[in-house]
């Protein structure tokens, strides 16, 4: 038992920041609090499991508490619902003006599937082998996906760069 | 646009990269909450109707449980500790018609438990309804459900229940023909320790309606 537990304090400050930053990235804040505690709650019962390479294993438990933790919300009061609106994850800091159009808007634009792909990629710079880690497909299929969703993304930006020379910036 | 731009390009809009980092004294008791919980309700996956790839894989999985290989019970709870090694029984269960039942099992392991919150009843279950019990047979219970609190939506729930359960649950401690239960699953499994039991059961029903 003292391994288990030794094992798990030398994981876990590792897997708590980055499942932190996977959460605040997909959800509000109070959702990701819980949605953090369950997921270390996993990790450590299922610690034998956990593979060496143990953070897109992580993200994968992340992902299903996640998509568990939104389900039971959805069928929670509507007002859940308009706190959550009110309450949305944070955008990221102003910080100098980005170059560029919106990337968070773009996202929004895009199926989600492929929005998430690019995330994993960009935001928890993950490789399409660990991706497939995380979404339960083959990494081949991943790196496929990915490379799709890269296209559409460029098209997108292309796009919006276009809009943004012909119309001028929008407020 | 090359791949390296289009990175630079989404990272501009990661809105997790400024998080701070979470303080030492904050992690420690994190830690210690997450380690100090006994779990003592077994492990098993869920078993849904959905075609989704994952409840595939964990059908799998559940189904070597459900037919009580002992050994694959041993690969897949390595963790569950010497109180929890009460195996589930060699159980068949019959095939539905219906498109909306889920499958748990029961074990009458001896369980030590924290006293029960709406809290952890919420964080740590991922399907819990009302329901009444329509048949018990050969050890597989059938619940119709009345309300689903928490998870998919079903018509139906299957539990395995050990021959012999121990009082596990609150109430008369095993699912009776007719009774009304609360009954919360974490992963396949139903949780004990106060969290599932007779829907009459004295303040149970007041725990899930703080929990949901």
């Amino acid at each position: 038992m003292d391994v288990r537990r030794a094992r798990f304090e030398a994981i876990a400050p590792v897997v708590i920041d980055a499942v932190r930053r996977y959460l605040a990235r997909r959800t509000d804040a109070a959702t990701a609090d819980d949605v953090l505690s369950e997921t270390l709650m996993v990790c450590w019962r299922r610690l034998d499991e956990m593979p060496a390479e143990h953070l897109p294993w992580a993200y994968g438990v992340a992902r299903y508490c996640l998509a568990n933790a939104e389900r039971g919300r959805r069928r929670q009061a509507r007002l859940t619902a308009r706190i959550a609106r009110l309450d949305p994850p944070p955008e990221a800091v102003a910080g100098p003006a980005p170059a560029g159009p919106d990337l968070t808007a773009v996202l929004a634009e895009m199926r989600p599937e492929d929005a998430e792909l690019l995330r994993l990629w960009a935001w928890e710079d993950l490789t399409p082998e660990q991706i497939g880690v995380v979404l339960g497909v083959s990494g081949n299929a991943a790196a496929i996906r990915l490379h799709r969703a890269k296209q559409k993304l460029r098209k997108l930006i292309e796009r919006a760069g276009h809009e943004e020379s012909t119309e001028g910036s929008r407020p | 646009m090359t791949d390296d731009d289009l990175r630079a390009h989404l990272r501009r809009a990661d809105p997790g990269a400024s998080l701070p980092q979470l303080p030492p004294d904050r992690i420690a008791p994190l830690l210690e909450h997450t380690m100090a919980v006994p779990f003592a309700e077994a492990t098993v996956t869920p078993i849904t109707t959905s075609a989704r790839r994952r409840r595939v894989a964990l059908l799998a999985a559940a189904v070597v449980v459900l037919f009580g290989v002992t050994a694959g019970w041993a690969l897949l709870r390595p963790s569950s500790g010497p109180e929890s090694t009460a195996g589930v029984p060699d159980v068949q269960l019959p095939a539905i018609s219906s498109a909306s039942v889920t499958r748990l099992t029961a074990t009458g392991m001896v369980a030590k438990c924290m006293e029960p919150t709406a809290e952890l009843l919420r964080s740590r279950t991922d399907f819990a309804f009302a329901g009444t019990v329509q048949e018990i047979d050969g050890g597989v219970v059938t619940l119709a459900v009345t309300h689903v609190y928490l998870g998919t939506p079903v018509d139906l729930v299957q539990v395995a229940q050990e021959g012999g359960a121990s009082e596990t649950m609150l109430g008369s401690g095993k699912f009776e023909q007719g009774g009304k239960y609360l009954v919360a699953a974490s992963e396949g499994a139903i949780r004990i320790c106060g969290y599932s039991g007779e829907a009459d059961a004295p303040g149970l029903q007041a725990l899930y309606d703080a929990a949901f």
